[in-house]
């Protein structure tokens, strides 16, 4: 309790917070940039700064001095408030979000069910920015949008639940002081891919970035924003990106605590919580790279019909190992078969839209 | 499932081989000997005055009607420095409408344009359209400073269309590419085929 | 189709079908082409399309050019096949004049034919993984081995992109000393870079998904539609020009003609891909069989004049069948010239392949077919 006061330590662990987010997320915008050009075998941007290390910053400075563009025909305060609506619950959610041991805004005992709550109200910015712009694509991506992020909040929600339901607590300081010495990916493979994957959904990244295709709706719901607006925009989802990678580095590989112990000093733990989330990032990165978008019914229909399914299975096996106090291996090993079982399934409905066949060769003879 | 491993596969080794970017205009790739840029006009060291006569061949046969040339007098001739009797008196080339064919560099009886293989004749960036079209002095500039060392003309000893040499001038042709500064064979013959050409 | 999970819509429910303007411009449209789209949800229900954004008079303008100036518009008509398109203009005024092409001009023009396909190919390879979502990793690995051709041809004609090298009768000049050296190091590189491409592209479930079994055409529809080149080869009917009226020199190598089965949208990349390794087997064959000699027809006169007389010659482009139309006078002027594109015939088809699909797959058809602007508006 920094000066004895509960509203000073708000504001100032707020402060701290609310001026290491931006700027990482502005960090992350050239690391991204990076990354994706190296596997283009690219070098990104190079001339602003050293190794284009200022990028991020010339990109915000631009995007903060544009003029701020309204459709005339849109609907002013729909559209004026998409963005807000987009961004300010995804960093509400950082209100409970524990970075290490003591760099937190508030530990709360529901931490974990107020991230999951909060983080489902921005799916209404989508829906605000869609209706707003009065342009067809947007509305387009902003239903896109809307049917994505809810069907793919439920397998994130079991599959947080399912974590919880493990660490019998929604307390993230406490789930992650029960991992001292196993990470939670240990008993819970399955959990840990359905998170991985919902959680690429919820970001609108590829595979799963139909909402702002580029190459179709041109954006999507946040085709008329430009400025100010746009950053916010970019802003919620980058934020949202370091708040998937660090939820998932907590509950499952152990956050700061595993392995090096809990008396860590605060670098320690630092530097182990930054290589864990950047695990996340960097993974997510590589997909962006290599893989194409679905189609808006496949990978819906790959939520209903395969994640949900699954995550329910692994509730189901979750309950019976606790209830009937089974030891904790049993977890491992339902749960790995139930993994197994999900791949063999994604294969074999990939496998079901054909395969890749010798194409048929009509031999021309040389008439010499 | 496979075949997307197999695309994370591809992207991270691609990831571990050296970029292809060339870092313009840090870097610069070389241009190759025939790369062709915008046309310039070659100057004549020896007598110091272009090699253009301004026999408006080259304006014929553009496709795009770029270039403008007047002829004069050549008061060279007169004083007997030269064997040109005419000399080119204005000359403007609309670089803005030129499509690089390489048609007026093929037809030219004098050599006397070429294609700039250069850097310098591909960077013309300017803030004014009107600054594209260039006259005599601007188009000279490249070949009387010396920067332009090496252009490509078709070896003139193969028959290209529209000009099959003559006999007795295939040996002084095949001779022209190599120096620059040779004065084209029988000025007075070449001065008339321009006039019906 | 392999995903259909369409939920069937009760007939009591009132909706209103929106029109969707994909304008002219757009990232998808390869060009300035617009379409109107009526869509019901997700679902096409009509498709409109407008062209002549980039018109441009290509057919009336060299009608003003003798033969040798008129060779530039050519490489304009289609500016990612240009050799193809100048071959075939080159073509129909040597066989209106009668005029002897020497063997090397055939085997250099056939080489650099053949190579010209494989970059149009490349090109459609890294643009059309755009299309459907890649983050711009097809495109620059397709670029990387495009670059890698369009240097070599610098090195040849001095141009990257407008070569304007090829001459009724002819080249224009002969290629550099080094032609076969380089030859076959670019073909090596872009072997090489063929495997990244494939890696990334070819077996990717999710491009399966997308693509297999979207907008199959059967070979009766094919023909009537008018469709050539590669979208009539994904069909199956292994229809080439090169080897069905075989122009230039291509009855002396040996090819083969990939076909597909079903005429989807997968089809046609495979399609496309294959047709890459087979050129590389030509340019290969060429090289061999490669004669010295001079490279332009003897006697040439300074003016060609082309006897009276009219001519259709057509030429397998990577697009499909790309046809010049040519009514000579007797000047040194075409009186008629006509070009028959093979996007515009292809991209005639688009409403009978798109009606019923998402919106998500018109693009992709879109950029299955492969178009010009110019071809299509000239």
């Amino acid at each position: 309790m920094i000066a004895g006061n509960a509203w000073v330590d708000a504001l100032v662990r707020m402060g701290i917070i609310g001026a290491l987010v931006p700027v990482s997320v502005i960090v992350l915008t050239w690391v991204e940039r990076k990354v994706i050009g190296r596997m283009q075998m690219r070098l990104g941007p190079m001339r602003v700064g050293p190794y284009g290390t200022l990028q991020g910053f010339a990109d915000t400075i631009k995007l903060l001095t544009k003029e701020d563009v309204r459709p005339q025909t849109a609907d002013r305060w729909t559209f004026e408030l998409a963005p807000f609506v987009i961004v300010v619950p995804t960093l509400m959610a950082l209100v409970s979000l524990p970075f290490t041991a003591d760099l937190f805004v508030r530990n709360l005992t529901l931490g974990l069910f107020y991230i999951v709550a909060v983080s489902g109200l921005s799916i209404v910015g989508f829906v605000m920015a869609g209706w707003g712009s009065d342009n067809k694509y947007a509305l387009i991506g902003g239903i896109r949008a809307a049917a994505q992020l809810i069907s793919y909040e439920i397998p994130l929600v079991m599959a947080v639940l399912a974590i919880a339901m493990i660490g019998q607590t929604l307390n993230l300081s406490e789930i992650v002081a029960k991992q001292h010495n196993v990470p939670y990916i240990a008993y819970q493979p399955l959990t840990f891919i359905i998170f991985t994957i919902a959680g690429l959904a919820e970001l609108y990244r590829q595979p799963f970035d139909i909402p702002v295709a580029e190459s179709e709706v041109v954006g999507g719901p946040f085709v008329e924003y430009s400025g100010i607006r746009w950053s916010m925009f970019q802003l919620g989802e980058f934020v949202n990106l370091v708040l998937i990678s660090i939820l998932g580095s907590l509950i499952f590989l152990g956050g700061w605590r595993w392995p090096i112990g809990g008396d860590a000093p605060v670098i320690a733990q630092f530097a182990l919580m930054f290589v864990k989330a950047s695990v996340f990032i960097l993974f997510f990165m590589w997909m962006r790279a290599s893989l194409p978008r679905l189609r808006i019914d496949q990978l819906m229909a790959y939520c209903w019909q395969l994640l949900l399914p699954f995550a329910f299975l692994q509730i189901v096996i979750n309950g019976l190992v606790l209830v009937y106090d089974w030891p904790s291996v049993l977890l491992t090993v339902f749960s790995t078969i139930a993994a197994a079982a999900a791949i063999w399934l994604t294969y074999r409905v990939a496998q079901q839209s054909g395969v890749r066949y010798q194409p048929g060769f009509d031999r021309v003879g040389s008439v010499l | 499932m496979l075949g997307i491993v197999r695309a994370l596969g591809t992207t991270m080794r691609a990831a571990m081989r050296k970029p292809v970017t060339v870092q313009y205009p840090t870097e610069k790739k070389e241009l190759p000997h025939r790369s062709r840029g915008f046309p310039v006009l070659l100057w004549d060291t020896r007598i110091t005055e272009p090699f253009c006569t301004g026999c408006q061949v080259c304006a014929r046969y553009c496709p795009v009607d770029c270039i403008t040339v007047t002829m004069r007098d050549n008061p060279k001739y007169a004083e007997g420095k030269s064997k040109r009797k005419k000399i080119v008196d204005k000359f403007y080339l609309d670089y803005a409408r030129c499509m690089r064919c390489d048609i007026c560099v093929e037809v030219c009886n004098f050599d006397a344009i070429v294609m700039n293989n250069t850097w310098q004749g591909v960077e013309l960036s300017c803030y004014d359209r009107q600054d594209l079209v260039l006259d005599l002095p601007a188009l000279l500039e490249q070949s009387r400073s010396g920067q332009l060392e090496d252009p490509f003309r078709e070896p003139m000893g193969v028959a290209h269309s529209g000009w099959a040499p003559k006999a007795e001038e295939e040996g002084e042709a095949e001779a022209a590419p190599a120096a620059q500064t040779a004065a084209p064979a029988a000025p007075e013959q070449a001065t008339t085929e321009g006039g019906e050409g | 189709m392999a995903t259909d999970y369409r939920v069937p819509v009760e007939p009591e429910m009132e909706t209103l079908d929106i029109n969707v303007n994909v304008g002219p411009q757009h990232p998808a449209t390869h060009g300035v082409f617009r379409m109107i789209l009526t869509v019901d949800g997700e679902l096409v229900k009509d498709l409109d399309p407008v062209i002549g954004y980039m018109h441009r008079g290509n057919e009336k303008l060299p009608e003003n050019c003798d033969y040798r100036q008129a060779i530039g518009y050519h490489d304009r008509t289609d500016y990612l096949a240009q050799f193809n398109t100048e071959h075939c203009f080159v073509q129909a005024v040597e066989k209106l004049g009668n005029l002897p092409v020497p063997e090397r001009a055939e085997y250099i023009r056939v080489i650099l034919a053949e190579m010209n396909r494989m970059s149009s190919h490349l090109m459609f390879l890294g643009a059309f993984g755009t299309d459907i979502g890649l983050f711009g990793t097809s495109f620059m690995y397709a670029f990387r081995d495009r670059e890698t051709i369009q240097d070599f041809f610098e090195e040849i004609t001095g141009e990257r992109m407008m070569y304007n090298y090829f001459r009724p009768g002819g080249v224009a000049w002969d290629v550099p000393e080094n032609f076969e050296a380089r030859c076959e190091q670019v073909l090596a590189k872009v072997k090489r870079g063929l495997e990244d491409i494939d890696g990334l592209m070819m077996e990717n479930e999710v491009v399966l998904a997308r693509c297999r079994g979207l907008s199959t055409v059967s070979p009766e529809d094919a023909i009537n539609w008018g469709l050539s080149g590669p979208m009539l080869r994904a069909t199956g009917l292994a229809h080439d020009l090169r080897r069905a009226e075989p122009y230039s020199i291509y009855d002396r190598f040996e090819f083969d003609i990939p076909t597909g089965r079903q005429g989807d949208v997968y089809d046609r990349i495979v399609v496309r891909l294959e047709e890459m390794k087979q050129s590389v087997r030509i340019v290969e064959q060429a090289l061999e069989q490669m004669p010295d000699g001079p490279i332009m027809a003897e006697g040439m006169k300074r003016i060609l004049r082309v006897p009276a007389g009219e001519i259709y010659m057509r030429v397998e482009s990577p697009r499909g069948e790309y046809g010049v139309y040519v009514v000579s006078n007797g000047s040194d002027k075409p009186y008629r010239h006509k070009v028959r594109g093979a996007s515009f015939s292809n991209l005639s088809a688009l409403r009978a392949m798109s009606v019923g699909r998402y919106v998500a797959d018109v693009i992709l058809i879109l950029g299955s077919i492969d178009i010009v602007l110019c071809e299509v508006d000239r």
